[in-house]
């Protein structure tokens, strides 16, 4: 049995075929908790400012967090962090499924992935045995064909695998990773740094332990918090309905925007809300990620004429409302679809779902012809066209589909006239489908993201006040619950702050953010208990919520070094410039002004310069990370 | 006389109940020493937890050489005698359910003990997939089990 607390890195270079371990040094686990912590300091110091995301040079890690495999509750979840190719920014992406704690149990924390291989290859990792091997018969394969002929090759069934489609291989900068199968490691296109490494896939047997340092009062304090949360609200709510059980709400509060984001609502739009999954019977199982009694994964059959028969997981909020809402496509069978072809191909389904909305609203406005779409009529609605488009971009077909793959930064760049102003996205990532326009805290989160404007470094739920736990973690940030109100600016610094600490702690702990960043049922208070007992040092709240300040300032150092600045810190132009157009919330915009006011508040509240939003000298000092930030300009 | 009752069609595959036993029965987490183990067959949505039914004449205990498998008559559960245990192998060949495993490290079998009649796997498991109960309603929530096995893939709301 290994102690959680003695961590092991496993580094593979594919350009020398070289496999070695090290140990990690107990300060690191103290200072960066872990996980995506470590990672972010491995990620530093292992890659120089200016390489090419899609090179050798730079490096892919993966790390589950460091409870992960433990008993504490949904606690499994894997990040994964590369230089991003969307962005040539920092890019921590996570993942569930079961891959991270089957790593673990082979006796790895990290595996750092560098260099690049000279032909296709894939990673077997059976204890300490670790084998790179030909994957050139499983080159052109989807996620699904791979994890099966590499389970047969391997002789064992019940291995993890975390595996790159078609979209990864071609280098699609949206692709993603998916874990056990089914579990998407997404955004910014960490499947295409892999599919540069030509690594189609990692296989995973572990067969050891962990033990945790006080194994007893560990153990009942992981039990008495699976309970808590299997009575949350809105834990049973992701259990009965999934994320995808958001998308009336959102309708219902006026923030369903439809038509790539120029239209309010969608009639129809119950088709693809998660109850209609169950009422409809599509739905045919709930699944769990490892250590998950959440299981708010959606297991779906859909026997359809027009689409063909599908057995699959999802759809999730996100992809219901990129893939769906935002193309105007209320149809159950289309999005079960179309989110089967993202998963097998290996995509991001935000970013597709936005490639495609901004496509088809380019078509409609007449910037891209039938032509320009080789063939396809691209009007917004015509689900046989997505579906179709998906398969040309995952396999860069055609102009257009190889158009879309570079993301809808590039295709407007290539497409000109107004078209940029309708393209979603900051920084080279397509937005979240939040509306920023009635959510100031999101609106603020989505601009400092460090990866791009998404939900998945600081879920700002608390800000909409939906449950007295929500509001009660507003009134510990703020002093007062009133400030639980989207439609405000003051205090959104403290909201982001904060939740970027805990999400960051959270992350390296292992634990999904619904947890503590949506159901606030595990408090930075537990995380930071069950740290200490399984590591056996004392962490204080404080020293845990600091941890997580110094991964987010780390973070954004490596951005710095990379030259971003305060005005990559922005929002799409159609989100600050076009006034939500009807519904409860029209005429709600967060512009220029209000997004320079919250930013000038968050640069002061970390320390950071205003102007230039490079963390001061005495910032990196108070944090520790002044040596090892030595190379980065000054403010 | 109790019973633990599994049913398939509400497991979610959290594995909660792998932790669980491990820790109690090794203090570690460690799923490869779990008595109960989830099958997961990924890509058709199904998990099947597995874990040993305490047969009425169990094939492990004819199978024992040497007697270190046995069945305890108060209780008519299966156990293992691990003084008794040379670790042959012989239970794990002839059980016809995958229950009961070798320890390597220890080099002796391990089967599902009902942790003294309060399973800790049961204790995790948020979504009843495994019950605990007298006798009485033992046979007849395996039956129902049993059934909705046969509709495995229809959870329902």
């Amino acid at each position: 049995m290994r102690d959680v607390a003695s961590q092991r890195i496993l580094k593979v270079d594919l350009t020398s075929n070289r496999t070695s371990v090290e140990d990690v040094p107990s300060t690191e686990l103290a200072e960066f908790l872990g996980g995506r912590g470590v990672a972010a300091k491995l990620l530093y110091e292992l890659v120089s400012p200016g390489i090419d995301p899609l090179g050798p040079e730079n490096a892919l890690i993966f790390s589950p967090g460091t409870l992960s495999g433990t008993s504490a509750p949904s606690s499994g979840r894997t990040s994964v962090t590369c230089k991003g190719p969307a962005t040539g920014l920092y890019l921590k992406v996570s993942g569930g499924g079961h891959l991270g704690p089957e790593l673990k149990y082979a006796g790895y924390d990290y595996l750092v992935i560098q260099g690049a291989a000279s032909r296709p290859v894939y990673l077997w990792i059976d204890d300490d045995e670790v084998s790179i091997r030909d994957a050139s018969h499983l080159w052109g394969k989807t996620i699904r064909e791979t994890d099966r002929l590499v389970k047969a090759e391997v002789g064992d069934q019940d291995i993890e695998t975390a595996v790159i489609g078609q979209a990864g291989e071609g280098q699609v900068l949206f692709a993603n990773i998916m874990l056990s199968v089914y579990n998407s490691a997404s955004r910014g296109g960490v499947g295409a740094v892999m599919g540069s490494k030509r690594l189609k896939a990692i296989a995973v047997r572990g067969r050891g332990g962990l033990a945790v340092a006080h194994p007893e009062t560990y153990y009942q304090l992981t039990v008495q918090l699976r309970k808590a949360l299997a009575e949350d609200p809105s834990s049973q709510g992701l259990y009965r309905f999934g994320t995808v059980g958001g998308v009336l709400r959102e309708q219902e509060e006026g923030a369903l925007t439809s038509c790539n984001f120029s239209r309010m609502g969608l009639d129809g739009v119950e088709r693809i809300d998660g109850q209609y999954l169950v009422d409809a019977g599509y739905l045919t199982g709930r699944e769990s990620c490892f250590g998950c009694s959440t299981a708010c994964h959606r297991f779906v059959r859909s026997f359809s004429p027009t689409y063909g028969d599908v057995e699959a997981v999802g759809p999730e909020l996100e992809t219901a409302m990129a893939l769906g809402a935002n193309c105007t496509i209320a149809d159950t069978e289309v999005l079960i679809k179309a989110n089967e072809l993202c998963n097998d191909y290996g995509m991001d389904t935000i970013s597709t779902g936005h490639v495609i909305s901004w496509a088809m609203e380019c078509y409609e406005r007449g910037v891209l012809n039938q032509e320009r779409c080789d063939g396809l009529d691209l009007r917004f609605g015509n689900g046989a066209a997505q579906l179709e488009l998906i398969r040309r971009i995952a396999l860069r077909e055609g102009l257009l589909g190889d158009l879309l793959a570079y993301g809808t930064k590039h295709a407007a760049e290539e497409v000109g006239g107004d078209s940029w102003k309708w393209a979603m996205q900051v920084k080279g990532l397509e937005q979240a489908v939040t509306d920023t326009r009635v959510a100031k805290g999101y609106a603020l989160s989505f601009a400092i993201n460090p990866r791009g404007p998404d939900h998945l470094m600081t879920e700002l739920i608390a800000e909409l006040g939906y449950s007295e736990r929500a509001r009660g973690v507003v009134e510990k940030i703020t002093g007062s619950k009133e400030y639980a109100d989207p439609s405000m600016i003051e205090k959104r610094a403290e909201l982001v702050r904060w939740h970027e600490d805990c999400y960051a702690a959270t992350d390296a702990l292992g634990f999904c953010a619904f947890t503590s960043t949506s159901a606030y049922a595990i408090t930075p208070a537990n995380m930071a208990e069950l740290m200490g007992h399984a590591v056996g040092f004392e962490l204080s709240e404080e020293q845990l919520m600091l941890a997580g300040r110094r991964i987010v300032t780390l973070e954004r150092c490596f951005n710095v070094r990379e030259g971003a600045r305060r005005k990559d810190d922005t929002l799409p132009w159609r989100a600050m410039q076009e006034p939500v157009p009807s519904g409860p919330k029209k005429g709600m915009l967060t512009d220029q002004t209000s997004l320079d006011t919250m930013l000038d508040e968050y640069y002061s509240l970390h320390g950071w310069n205003r102007e230039t939003a490079i963390p001061k000298r005495e910032t990196l000092v108070a944090l520790g990370l002044a040596d090892l930030c030595s190379d980065m300009p000054l403010d | 006389m109790s019973g633990l009752v599994v049913d398939p069609s509400k497991c979610t595959a959290c594995r909660a109940c792998e932790l669980a036993c491990s820790f109690t029965h090794e203090g570690a987490f460690a799923p490869w020493l779990s008595r109960i183990r989830v099958v997961r067959i990924v890509d058709r949505g199904v998990n099947v937890p597995i874990v040993c039914v305490h047969c009425a004449w169990p094939s492990c205990v004819d199978a024992c050489p040497t007697g270190a498998a046995h069945i305890d008559r108060e209780l008519a559960e299966v156990r293992i005698d691990e003084d008794e245990c040379t670790g042959c192998g012989e239970c794990v060949n002839a059980c016809p359910f995958g229950a009961i495993e070798l320890n390597a490290e220890k080099g002796i079998a391990f089967v599902c003990d009902l942790c003294g009649e309060d399973p800790a796997c049961v204790t995790n498991c948020i979504h009843g997939a495994l019950t605990f109960g007298r006798a009485e309603t033992v046979a007849q929530r395996k039956r129902r089990a049993t059934a909705e096995s046969y509709a495995l893939g229809s959870q329902g709301a």
